[in-house]
């Protein structure tokens, strides 16, 4: 007979062959869009090109900083069975807020007149924020079934969904610090 | 290995839990299954347009033609025709090959070769079956637009897909609809991948698995890796679309910026190639299964075959550049790819060959499933090695957009991948319904499928080398493809005879299924030593009562050392030794 012990471990295994596997299919996405971003910028013969000169700098960082503190935040929550809900209702928030971010960098972009019609790099400026942005709402689905089991405090919260939910929300920071470095900062 | 606990689902009770929202693997890959039956269906009955268009260009269709096209007096139009040659190659290739091949046999074959209950999460992979079904509906929409469906070929390459070359909103429908079958073969891969990966019984060993289970599997590493790449080729489409970017729009067709179509090609066939093996290694899986049931004998080369079938698996992920030789791509690409693309006919050529060993001296049943298998290595032996034709870059700088790509194509893609999933189909059939088809309609279905579809492809690739090129709406306002006239009305026939002899095989899955005074099909019909044999059939909800011990491989047939009367051996049998 196999011990609970064993049975969490199987499960444990399970999902992280299941989650390596969903991961490697999403970063095949994002891969693909970076290879598109990669051959438009080296048949550009100036970079920045002109249509993207005036990339805000201010909002993307900030966008970077929440990222991470809400990976950290996450971190916490995993390790810290006591302050779990508050660290849920941090990390959560900060999804929020980087949407927010998010919102007004579009509008700054707008002002800037760095609009998607301008040209392939303004389009994929832009359009990466945006598929980003839309993994972002999936996150924080996400977060939200988990909150259920936090906030309340339920048994069936297991280190496999805190886990499932962590990699997912980790790999979106992973994602969006390479957008950050790629698109405003080099 | 799945050592610890397994649970046994609830019986379902009522007609939606049964069939409908079905958490139970055999329900969904049936579900799969007539799902695909019901889009190649459609799928065929686009092809018959498309070639009486061919041969008799300007004639009414005959029958339906009026109902269908009123305004032209049924006969069918240019733009309708571009329309129907890009909806024949998606619905068969993402909406017929794939839910026969991957989601109905995949689904089906998995827990019960591998000794599960079930795949690891049933409720993603009823949502995979559900998320197909939407992608479907979008598509059957798209069908009944003022503008009509999407019309800029399967491979969709812009400028052609954009809102310049496809003003309707049937192609941003056709980009939703496979973003959303992208979706659900993504969910199906982490299933299938993770299942087989943690779910094998005690002492199934990869190297004990059925060779479909290796097919099957293979397949979904490659649907997880690529299928997302195609993704975000849609995506940014869409975008260019609805939101006025400008990813790959260019020259006069951009009305500001640059963006350029051929990143696109690059997308598409990076995830295209691979494609072309996701559709066929579950085939070859289960062909290469089937050869050694049949035949009586072990599986020629059993480990080199699993290693061809990975190697080949790898290989497709570098080749996609021949499929854009005319892209104005350097010369030192072009020879990469074609020496790579070269590379695969060596794994290809062991396990062709290990198939051929396995039929040497055996003893052969040429039951239906054997003959659809035998039917497959002929097949597939012409279409791969055409392949090596349009692998070479000055062959294809001639051949390509010719009728001999869509010959060799259909000789790989189609009649292959068709021909095993009817094997397939016929073999699993009483564990899927507990009741046996007709061998005699199923042999007669063999012959009447297998001699037309060779005059269709073969007469393909004559016109394609004398240069008659595809997707023309009437090739023949040219002098020099006048002569070929004839070739296509041939070509026509075979297609309208290979069409009529799918009837047979449709009255022979329905009447079994649903005809009354069939006789139940016992537990292992074929005589076959796989898990799913040791079960009664219909497999029961619960699959295994108790989860097997593999104690010996697949393919064990005709040993000398058996004394009991039977020439096989169950896999949870120990091995009978001299």
């Amino acid at each position: 007979m196999a011990t609970k012990a064993q049975i969490q471990e199987e499960k444990v295994f399970q999902n992280s062959v299941a989650m390596t596997v969903t991961l490697i299919a999403f970063g095949m996405m994002f891969a693909t869009l970076f290879l598109g971003y990669f051959l438009v910028r080296a048949n550009t013969a100036v970079w920045p090109p002109v249509e993207i000169q005036n990339m805000p700098k201010l909002l993307p960082f900030l966008s970077t900083l929440v990222m991470g503190l809400s990976s950290l935040t996450y971190l916490k929550m995993e390790k810290s069975e006591s302050q779990r809900s508050l660290y849920w209702i941090l990390t959560f928030a900060l999804g929020i807020v980087f949407l927010v971010l998010q919102w007004i960098l579009w509008g700054a972009l707008k002002e800037k007149g760095i609009l998607v019609s301008n040209g392939n790099v303004p389009s994929m400026v832009i359009a990466f924020t945006w598929i980003h942005a839309a993994h972002i709402l999936l996150g924080l689905i996400a977060l939200s079934w988990l909150g259920k089991y936090v906030l309340k405090k339920k048994e069936e919260l297991t280190v496999i969904k805190l886990m499932n939910v962590g990699k997912f929300w980790h790999f979106l920071g992973v994602i969006w610090l390479l957008i950050y470095l790629m698109m405003f900062v080099l | 290995m799945a050592f610890l606990e397994q649970h046994i689902h609830d019986e379902p009770k009522t007609f939606i839990s049964k069939y409908v929202i079905s958490y139970d693997h055999k329900v969904i890959g049936k579900q799969f299954l007539w799902y695909g039956i019901f889009w190649l269906l459609v799928g065929g009955l686009m092809a018959m347009l498309i070639r009486w268009t061919l041969a008799y260009p300007g004639v009414p269709f005959p029958l339906i033609g009026s109902l269908l096209f009123p305004h032209t007096g049924g006969v069918v139009p240019p733009d309708t025709y571009a329309m129907l040659f890009t909806m024949h190659g998606t619905i068969m290739i993402f909406f017929a090959i794939t839910p026969i091949l991957i989601g109905a046999f995949g689904n089906f074959c998995i827990p019960l070769m591998i000794g599960a209950r079930d795949m690891i999460f049933p409720t993603l992979n009823m949502l995979s079956f559900w998320f197909s079904m939407a992608s479907g509906a979008l598509l059957l929409i798209s069908l009944c637009l003022p503008l009509g469906a999407a019309a800029g070929g399967w491979t969709s390459y812009p400028t052609l897909s954009t809102t310049l070359g496809s003003p309707g909103a049937g192609q941003t429908l056709w980009l939703l609809s496979l973003f959303l079958f992208g979706a659900s073969s993504t969910m199906g891969a982490v299933n299938y991948i993770t299942t087989v990966i943690t779910l094998r019984a005690p002492g199934m060993d990869y190297f004990k698995m059925p060779l479909t289970i290796w097919g099957i599997w293979l397949t979904s590493i490659l649907n997880a890796i690529f299928v997302p790449v195609l993704g975000a080729g849609l995506i940014l489409l869409t975008f260019d679309r609805v939101f006025g970017t400008t990813f790959f729009l260019a020259g006069a067709a951009a009305t500001s910026g640059k963006g350029d179509p051929v990143l696109f090609q690059h997308v598409f066939w990076i995830f295209g190639h691979p494609e072309v093996y996701i559709l066929i290694l579950p085939a070859w899986g289960i062909v290469s299964d089937l050869l050694s049931f049949f035949s009586r004998k072990p599986a020629f080369g059993y480990k080199m075959t699993a290693l061809s079938l990975t190697a080949i698996t790898i290989l497709s992920t570098v080749v996609y550049g021949h499929h854009m030789y005319t892209t104005q791509m350097s010369p030192l690409l072009t020879q990469s790819f074609m020496t790579l693309t070269m590379l695969i006919s060596m794994p290809s050529a062991v396990f062709f060959a290990n198939w051929l060993g396995t039929l040497w001296k055996g003893s052969i049943r040429f039951t239906s499933p054997m003959l659809f298998s035998l039917g497959v290595v002929f097949v597939f032996g012409l279409g791969g090695l055409t392949g090596l034709y349009l692998a070479s870059t000055s062959i294809d700088l001639y051949l390509h957009d010719t009728y001999f790509v869509v010959g060799h194509f259909h000789y790989t893609m189609a009649a292959s991948v068709l021909l095993g999933g009817f094997a397939g189909t016929y073999f699993w059939f009483p564990k899927m319904f507990g009741r046996m088809m007709d061998e005699k309609l199923a042999k007669i279905h063999f012959w009447t499928t297998m001699i037309p579809l060779n005059g269709i492809f073969t007469g393909m690739m004559m016109m394609g080398w004398a240069g008659m090129h595809r997707r023309l709406y009437n090739p023949f306002i040219y002098e020099f493809t006048q002569n070929l006239m004839p070739l296509n009305k041939f070509v026509t026939y075979c297609a309208i005879a290979m069409g009529f002899a799918q009837f047979t095989f449709l009255y022979n899955f329905f009447k079994t299924i649903f005809g009354k005074n069939i006789p139940q099909a016992s537990s292992n019909p074929w005589d076959v030593g796989t898990l799913e044999w040791t079960i009664p059939s219909p497999a029961p909800h619960y699959n295994f009562k108790e989860i097997p011990h593999v104690k010996c491989g697949p393919h064990e047939l005709g040993n000398p050392n058996l004394t009991d009367g039977k020439d096989f051996q169950y896999q949870t049998e120990e091995l009978v030794k001299a």
